[in-house]
């Protein structure tokens, strides 16, 4: 029974792990939401083009890592602003079925692209990090510093909110797109740091799944579902809400594939995203 | 007839050969692989250079009994909705007379039931889904290749065989863990590890699927980390094998060894850049790939041919070791258009369906009779597996320093095997 429970404890805490890691995938894209009323559903796809900048500054350009990521964080920021530029503020105005198809051809233009550059081979950092160990129970290290990237992003990008100009910027143009120009708020410089900003974030995320995952250019398809329903969970655009609802959804497939076939685990969390709409079709935090 | 007729008369023949010899007679063959997407890496561009590199042989030597090769290259994408749609592109559009290649057995599945219900006939290289076959009693579609079956019984086979010499352990003391991607390959080679295993007394302490592009394994490790279990059976793609293998050693998984069936650990080179060392000593059942072969034990000519294809993939991808799924490629193709398109042609009047399919029918390699070794003969119409070919088995490889040796079965065996893992080993008990 006592191992039993040490098994058990495992899957609880390698869960919260699991829940920091989606808790800083659906962070950006919160925030973009949030603040521009669109879903990139290509945000993925960003992460997989900055997983694909570190592998090629570190391995092919022999970077230090931490120089290398320092960068792929600065593409995916420069991309974020770039999409918003030339992808996003086009259709601005149009039905969000339109935007959702931009994103969506935005997608499976990176995908190609990556296709096109890297090859289909998969990649790797072969950076092998060792794990924590603590009695019985072994821990990615990876996913802890995850987590606390995790952690870190979300205080970091309270903090840019709630103290900075450009912070209470953004946050003025969620509230109110209309009013804030009255207000002489810019909305497109608003709108290309935010896009920035989520950017950013994509490339932090980029960087910690790039020790841990594999490289190939349709690995946002493991990621990039699973985050758009955390943030729905969550209440679309809610960054708080995302972060409890990356944390119930882990836990949902960490404690509820330790019991049943990991298969399940995803079922119990689907199931439980759907009884969820039907109670708070905004999402758990979601305000509308 | 003077001067001036006999040489208009001599131009005008001349033409007309010409002419005759430009509309040579063509077999359209649509080549459907995953040239892009997850499946790419994980053996199916490969496969998909081997059957490139049959076509060219035979076109370079003039062809089949007068028909010019015309191969139509087509990217399933790593998609199933994507492979069925470019089937009936092929078909319907490109009207070829024959669909061959089809790495997934996602694919091959829905794929085998359209082509047979449609009259068209399908030559499947690489999926091994029993599934495929298994009591559909399809006509026109045929596979050379080995089938998941006999992937899941040549594992349990090789740990009874070995148990007692290499782990001091009664076979029926032996504790197996069977994890699949829970596609139709994945889970009908779990199929066949569960029944042979059971059937040969071992204890099954856990079996469980999960989805190939799952971005998280963690409980299933702790899982088998509760279940202590001798040996991991392990069926899957890439990623999920590296997610797999990645996630085992930072958990702190434990084994006496591994044994991989096929695609993700079918890539010793891919596996080797990935993990290193880590992948020393571990096992992966698969049609072997025709280089590893004593080309003595083969019908004469099969060695050269074998050292042909060897040339042509590596001047085509690089120096490093041929996999497997290059031979299963080139060699399935090999048998279709050397063995049973001739007959198609000779015997049967053409390269219609209806022709192909009796000449498929007819198929009796010998055992030695193509460089995999196994022979070919097809299950017949109205059988539980008809169109699957009876003589096809797999080999039990074993990696050693990014090298590949033949472990079993113990007659064709090109090392001694490394079992269990040697002390200090990270996957080690």
């Amino acid at each position: 029974m006592e191992i039993f429970d040490i098994f058990l404890l495992e899957a609880v805490l390698n869960g919260i792990l699991l829940g920091g890691l989606l808790a800083l995938l659906s962070l950006g894209l919160n925030l973009i939401f949030g603040v521009i009323d669109v879903v990139w559903i290509c945000y993925a796809e960003m992460i997989m083009i900055g997983m694909y900048a570190v592998y090629a500054l570190h391995v092919q350009q022999h970077w230090p890592l931490l120089a290398a990521m320092a960068a792929g964080i600065a593409i995916v920021a420069l991309l974020g602003a770039l999409m918003h530029q030339f992808v996003i503020r086009p259709v601005l105005s149009a039905e969000p079925i339109n935007q959702l198809l931009v994103t969506g051809g935005v997608l499976f233009f990176l995908q190609a692209a990556a296709t096109l550059a890297f090859g289909i081979e998969f990649k790797n950092l072969g950076v092998r990090l060792p794990p924590v160990v603590i009695g019985e129970m072994s821990f990615s290290f990876p996913r802890i510093i995850a987590f606390a990237m995790a952690l870190a992003g979300v205080a970091a990008t309270w903090l840019l909110l709630t103290r900075t100009y450009i912070g209470t910027a953004i946050r003025a143009i969620s509230q109110d797109r209309g009013i804030m120009p009255l207000m002489g708020v810019n909305p497109g410089r608003v709108f290309v740091v935010t896009s920035a900003l989520g950017g950013s974030l994509a490339g932090l995320s980029a960087c910690l799944l790039v020790l841990q995952y594999d490289i190939h250019p349709a690995i946002g398809l493991s990621f990039g579902p699973i985050t758009f329903l955390i943030c729905v969970l969550g209440g679309l655009g809610n960054m708080l809400g995302g972060l409890v609802a990356a944390f119930i959804f882990a836990q949902f497939i960490s404690v509820g594939g330790f019991f049943f076939a990991i298969e399940w685990g995803y079922v119990i969390a689907f199931v439980f995203f759907i009884a969820v709409m039907f109670w708070r079709p905004q999402g758990i935090l979601g305000g509308k | 007839m003077t001067h001036s007729k006999i040489l208009a008369a001599a131009a005008v023949a001349a033409l007309s050969v010409s002419g005759v010899q430009a509309q040579q007679k063509e077999i359209k063959v649509g080549v459907i692989y995953d040239y892009t997407g997850a499946f790419a890496a994980g053996g199916s561009e490969a496969a998909g250079v081997g059957t490139k590199i049959a076509i060219d042989m035979l076109n370079e030597k003039g062809g089949v009994e007068g028909y010019k090769i015309v191969p139509i290259y087509a990217d399933a994408q790593s998609k199933t909705e994507v492979a069925i749609n470019e089937m009936t592109r092929l078909l319907d559009q490109e009207k070829v007379h024959i669909i061959m290649g089809v790495f997934s057995s996602a694919h091959c599945v829905p794929m085998a039931q359209r082509a047979d219900a449609s009259k068209k006939f399908m030559w499947a290289n690489v999926c091994v889904a029993s599934a495929v076959f298994k009591d559909k009693k399809l006509s026109y579609v045929f596979r050379p290749q080995v089938h998941s079956d006999q992937f899941g019984e040549a594992s349990c086979s090789y740990i009874a065989e070995n148990a007692r010499e290499k782990l001091g352990m009664d076979p029926k003391k032996v504790k197996v863990a069977i994890i699949y991607e829970d596609g139709p390959y994945g889970a009908g080679v779990a199929m066949g590890n569960e029944a042979k295993c059971k059937a040969l007394g071992m204890d099954v302490t856990l079996k469980e699927g999960y989805a190939a592009s799952s971005p998280d394994l963690s409980s299933l490790v702790t899982k088998l980390k509760r279940a202590r279990a001798d040996i991991l059976l392990h069926t899957g793609y890439n990623p999920d094998i590296t997610l797999f293998l990645r996630q085992a050693r930072e958990q702190g998984l434990k084994f006496k060894g591994i044994i991989g069936h096929g695609a993700g650990y079918g890539q010793i080179g891919k596996l080797t850049e990935t993990f290193g060392a880590d992948v020393n000593y571990f096992f992966n059942v698969d049609p072997v790939a025709a280089q590893l072969l004593d080309p003595k034990t083969l019908k004469p000519g099969l060695g050269d041919l074998t050292k042909e294809m060897v040339k042509r993939y590596q001047a085509a991808k690089g120096p490093a070791d041929v996999p497997p799924h290059a031979s299963m490629g080139f060699n399935q193709s090999w048998i279709l258009f050397t063995d049973v398109l001739p007959r198609a042609i000779k015997k049967h009047g053409g390269i219609d369906p209806e022709a192909l399919r009796k000449a498929s029918n007819e198929t009796d390699i010998p055992m030695g009779g193509t460089i995999q070794g196994y022979g070919v003969k097809f299950f017949g119409p109205g059988t539980p597996m008809a169109g699957q070919n009876e003589r096809s088995s797999p080999v039990v490889m074993q990696y050693v320093n990014g090298r590949t040796y033949v472990a079993w079965p113990k007659a064709i065996r090109t090392t001694d095997p490394i079992f269990p893992f040697p002390k200090g080993h990270p996957y080690a008990m």
